[in-house]
């Protein structure tokens, strides 16, 4: 058997098994995207383009997009950050780092839906243990859903305790398969831990960075859970993300065929700025003549 | 170049799957087809199921019903009193001859305790007596709406009875199957509904929703601290006013930011006090809170075309009526509890029956919390009705009226649970008797009294004060207030409805929206509200301007009976 | 100084970690009554603990037992984590070791049409989902929700592994061909056993990913297969159960802490370069 049974072996059953799954879907939300199914009409007629007209000029939902710059892009930096800082500790070694490795993988188990409602029992003005903290030491309390900017960081608090523990285990991963060569290489030199950090360990994980943080990208902006919950896309429309428009268009008013067509816009517009960010990222880490 | 090349690739995909759908939409539009509610009439006869067989009777005709003795007895119904079985024709003694084993239904319920415990209680007792499975998926508040209309909506139907608001009846009312007659009149468990509820429960002339709840929204307040001589004389220094229960919104306004923060010597410790507690979460039914607060100020006894649009089906919720509710509901951000703008409906009645506002006025919940035995407000609650206005707002001649009297009061007959039988359901014959088990006179009886199964008063036979007394042990002086305010409730004029029409959903979403916005500074009540007004008239365009108008029409009646 | 502050740090973040988590075991020993009334840490000193919240979620009060439900996430988690790392894992080493494609649409592409799959929110795709799972007649059933699981699972692990397949040197795979190995049999015999790193923190994201997905459990379900996340989430009535909910929330990372314990230890630090000779 030819070396190209063997490529098909690999790549095929999978790929295949995924388009199965997904093509219905997808046909399905373009179709829809054509018609007026809604509440009071389920069917597949078609009205051309009214849809995608009245999607370009929702300034709601494009207002939405605009806050994915703020709670994508945020949270994901910090998460890198923070998830590079505790996978470096626990490669350097760390003592009882396999202790430190568990624990610090639990937020990451707890389901957001669920973890959103805790996080409410924490920050509600009157019962929540924040304020009651607060109170406790003398402070005055604070209005963590009602105002923005408390209502941001609860989010972020919410969103970087539960997803930092993924950048960790993914930079781990990258951490633990890097070569030892250079690393010798650079002890023989008598190079300092910093210098060897931004000069080997951190160009050698360009890579797996740049992967880490795409699909963080990815799925940091479809938040849902803890805006729910905690806000309710509140102050005002404050924290409304596309997800949360999404949902309330689709499941909860059942504008089907609207909902489909936000939710492909929202499919080519991430694929095109991710593509665009993955180029970027490559020319940043590009290696360097040194 | 190459970059360009590489995002085209990656969005290659999407053309060509255009293409596919161009050539295969024929083919896949199924769930449409199955899905478009058939003509009752003629789906009265399918799926009716087999239907009991006839066996001998296992209960005794008039016993004693003791829920502690039943398969299923959660705490609440250990403690409810015991009552004999009723003479209605799903009486326990009546349902214990039918004979359903091998049958089994399925139900959507909320979680207990709210309709979720009475089903799973009632729903146990009816297999042991009937030998028939009552299954029962529970899902959140949140999800019961998508839950049930994926299914409808795709033409699958695996429930054959689902739990709902009744406000959803606009969207729900063609796929539900019609209620036959007999149960709501003669010896029907649903016979002495009051008429103005089993008005409600009707779509289209035919009663499609199984009432098992009535809901209106009221007043509560804090009588320990309207009563402390210290508010008294407090709030007489600062307005110059005697402190008294409020009459209009207006006053309560007057009282909430006046006494708000205040100390009475009766506050439970560790609880700041509030001037009110209120539902202003966006997404969690503050539109219907919102309601109140704007009833007296547009619903105007004078107009008969309508309070939430024209007989134009110009929507009405810009109008300075609406705006003046809005400009006093923003007002309101200042006197509620830290976090109130914040509040759900969970959060307001954990709130007020903790003690943290003078005064609250939606559903019942909230009084029942402040009423059950751990309270620690308990016996300082009272109830009247929602505060009226000194002027309303006329949308015929564009002007303000003063009312006769001095005072316009619109009392809104909030949305409450329902229940309902799916037009696609197999076995509807034991959907019926369950649901007529479920709310003959010994379970509604009890139901009653157990404050946090969500029934609510409905029914002739429960606006009597001693029913409460006895039954549940509150106290005498704070219950007459509760029965008298919803007896005017009942025999009031002038009363607004919730939006019973077709896109329910999308236009109270696009209220909440807006009024989100005004409460959060980000726009003022006016242009607010023309936003709402605008997104009003799409939302009416896309479901169809005739089909919302004809179904607002049963609303206009009943706001003008 | 670096050694202090990373040590300072380790204690921080895990106080971190470890804080609402402490809330939520404090809530799930409370009464609403203790939870209504102001925040309180404490036990027997600020509130009289119960069982209560447990109870309801155990079937020991009749009220919930989340039990059947952690059965039926088992089931669906495993397999769905299964196939996704197998295929998954066979379709990266094809990614990392061929050139597929067809004019401009190459590797690269292949990989990010995987990835791709997880950018659309599952509230949009719930519909769809519903209705092919209805001409299968594969709603309310495992399979039906094995396979849409398996959409979203897979494209994380061929994400990861290509890059882990990556760093290991091509010599590993040209030697053991060289020795009479066909492909797939270096891959087993040559390349599985120095993967066992990446293989163990796939399988860790496939499960727990697995394990938390609630949108489509919610939707494609209805009384046969309630899976956790959608049975704790049904707790949730007109007013919330904090208690109960925090029961919850604990319970139902127990069985993932126990699997991420036993898989954790294949995490050792690796290196390939040794490997080679």
């Amino acid at each position: 058997m030819g070396i190209n049974f063997y490529k098909r072996l690999f790549l095929l059953p999978g790929l295949l098994l995924l388009i199965a799954i997904i093509i219905f879907p997808l046909l399905f939300s373009i179709r829809v995207s054509f018609s007026s199914w809604n509440v009071s009409r389920s069917g597949l007629d078609f009205v051309g383009g009214a849809n995608w007209a009245r999607m370009w000029s929702d300034a709601d939902f494009w207002g939405a997009m605009l806050r994915l710059l703020n709670f994508g892009v945020v949270t994901t930096s910090i998460q890198y950050i923070l998830g590079f800082m505790l996978a470096h500790y626990v490669w350097q070694g760390i003592k009882s780092g396999r202790l430190f490795r568990l624990i610090w993988l639990v937020p990451l188990m707890t389901t957001p839906s669920i973890m959103a409602i805790v996080w409410r029992s924490i920050f509600r003005e009157d019962i929540g243990a924040a304020n009651g903290l607060l109170k406790s030491v003398g402070l005055s309390t604070i209005g963590w859903s009602t105002e923005i900017v408390p209502a941001m960081f609860t989010i972020y608090v919410a969103e970087i305790w539960q997803w930092t523990p993924f950048m960790f285990l993914f930079l781990l991963a990258g951490l633990l398969i890097l070569p030892k060569e250079p690393f010798l290489a650079a002890e023989i030199d008598g190079s300092s831990p910093t210098r060897t950090f931004w000069r080997i360990t951190l160009p050698l994980m360009a890579p797996i960075s740049i992967g880490a943080i795409l699909i963080r990208l990815i799925e940091s902006s479809k938040i849902f859970d803890s805006i729910f919950v905690l806000t309710s896309a509140g102050p005002g429309n404050a924290t409304e993300t596309p997800t949360y428009f999404l949902w309330k268009r689709s499941l909860t008013e059942f504008q089907i065929a609207y909902g489909a067509t936000l939710a492909l816009t929202y499919l080519i517009v991430m694929i095109i700025v991710l593509t665009i960010v993955a180029k970027v990222l490559t020319y940043i880490s590009r290696p360097r003549g040194w | 170049m190459r970059d360009r090349k590489r995002l085209l690739t990656r969005l290659a995909p999407i053309p060509l799957v255009v293409v596919l759908a161009a050539c295969s939409s024929g083919g896949s539009d199924q769930g449409a087809e199955d899905s478009a509610g058939g003509g009752s009439d003629t789906a009265a006869a399918e799926g009716m199921g087999p239907g009991p067989a006839v066996k001998e009777a296992t209960f005794d005709q008039n016993g004693l019903v003791d829920y502690t003795q039943q398969p299923y007895t959660p705490e609440a119904y250990a403690a409810a009193a015991k009552v004999n079985d009723g003479d209605d024709d799903c009486s326990y003694y009546e349902t214990s001859k039918k004979d359903y084993s091998g049958q089994s239904i399925t139900v959507l319920a909320p979680p207990p305790p709210n309709m979720g415990e009475p089903m799973a209680q009632h729903g146990a007792m009816f297999k042991e007596l009937t030998g028939g499975d009552v299954i029962i998926e529970n899902v959140s508040v949140g999800e019961l709406y998508s839950k049930a209309q994926t299914a409808f909506q795709t033409g699958v139907s695996p429930y054959d009875v689902t739990v709902n608001f009744s406000t959803w009846i606009g969207d729900f009312g063609d796929f539900y199957y019609a209620i036959p007659e007999e149960y709501t009149s003669g010896t029907g468990s649903l016979a002495t509904m009051l008429p103005l509820y089993k008005e409600i429960y009707k779509w289209d002339g035919e009663t499609k929703l199984f009432g098992i709840d009535g809901d209106r929204h009221f007043m509560k307040y804090r009588t320990d601290v309207l009563n402390d001589p210290a508010a008294q004389a407090y709030f007489k220094e600062q307005t110059g006013q005697d402190l008294k229960v409020p009459e209009t919104w207006t006053e309560y306004n007057l009282i909430a930011s006046t006494l708000n923060g205040f100390e009475v010597a009766s506050q439970p410790a560790g609880v700041p006090l509030a001037g009110s507690v209120e539902i202003m979460k966006r997404d969690d039914l503050m539109w219907s809170a919102f309601i109140n607060r704007v009833a007296p100020y547009a619903k105007n006894p004078n107009v008969t075309t309508g309070f939430w649009f024209d007989e134009n089906m110009t929507p009405q919720v810009n109008n300075p009526g609406f705006v003046r509710g809005l400009t006093e509901f923003v007002e309101a951000t200042n006197y509620v509890p830290q976090g109130g703008q914040n509040f759900g409906l969970s959060d307001e009645i954990s709130a007020f029956g903790s003690g943290q506002g003078i005064f609250s006025y939606t559903w019942d919940d909230a009084w029942s919390q402040a009423n059950q035995d751990d309270s620690p407000i308990r016996g300082n609650v009272e109830a009247a009705p929602n505060p009226g206005a000194e002027e309303v707002w006329n949308s015929e001649t564009q002007q303000w009226d003063t009312p006769e009297g001095g005072v316009n009061r619109a009392p809104y007959i909030a949305w409450g649970w329902s229940s309902a039988i799916p037009q696609g359901s197999e076995n509807k014959q034991m959907a019926l008797d369950f649901l007529c088990f479920f709310a003959n006179e010994a379970n509604y009886q009890v139901d009653l009294t157990i404050g946090r199964t969500g029934v609510n008063p409905v029914r002739e036979e429960s606006f009597v004060p001693e029913f409460w007394v006895e039954g549940l042990g509150w106290l005498p002086g704070p219950t007459q207030t509760w029965i008298d305010t919803l007896q005017e409730y009942n025999t009031a004029s002038n009363r607004v409805f919730d939006l019973r029409v077709p896109g329910n959903g999308p236009l109270m979403a696009a209220l909440a929206d807006g009024v989100a916005l005004a409460l959060a500074g980000q726009k003022d009540p006016q242009a607010a509200l023309d936003e709402v007004a605008q997104k009003w008239e799409q939302i009416v365009q896309d479901i169809g301007e005739d089909q919302i108008k004809e179904a607002y029409q049963a609303v206009i009646d009943l706001e003008n009976s | 100084m670096s050694r202090i502050f990373k040590y300072a740090f380790v204690i921080f973040w895990t106080l971190f970690v470890l804080a609402p988590l402490s809330w939520a075991l404090v809530t799930s020993f409370k009464t609403p009554a203790a939870v209504n009334q102001g925040a309180t840490f404490i036990p027997w000193v600020q509130f009289d603990p119960t069982l209560d919240g447990w109870k309801d979620i155990l079937g020991i009060s009749g009220y919930a037992n989340l039990i059947p439900n952690m059965i039926n996430s088992m089931i669906i988690t495993f397999f769905a984590s299964l196939i996704s790392v197998t295929l998954g894992g066979l379709a990266a080493y094809g990614l990392s070791r061929f050139r597929y494609g067809w004019k401009y649409y190459g590797n690269s592409d292949i990989i990010f049409f995987f990835i791709a799959q997880r950018i659309l929110p599952p509230v949009v795709l719930a519909i769809p989902f519903f209705l092919l799972l209805k001409n299968l007649r594969l709603l309310d059933t495992h399979l039906g929700l094995i396979l849409v699981l398996t959409s979203g699972l897979m494209p994380i692990v061929v994400w990861l592994m290509v890059d882990f397949f990556n760093q290991i040197p091509r010599e590993i795979d040209e030697m053991a061909m060289l020795e009479g190995c066909n492909p797939l049999q270096a891959f087993r015999r040559a390349i599985l056993p120095l993967s066992k790193p990446g293989i163990a923190i796939s399988a860790i994201f496939a499960v727990i990913f697995g394990w938390n997905d609630l949108f489509f459990a919610l939707v494609l379900t209805f009384t046969e297969v309630k899976t956790l996340p959608a049975a704790v989430v049904a707790l949730n009535g007109t007013v919330t159960p904090f208690w109960t909910l925090a029961a919850s929330a604990i319970f139902s990372i127990l069985p993932l802490i126990g699997f991420v314990f036993v898989v954790e230890r294949y995490l050792a630090k690796g290196g390939f370069s040794g490997a080679v000779r």
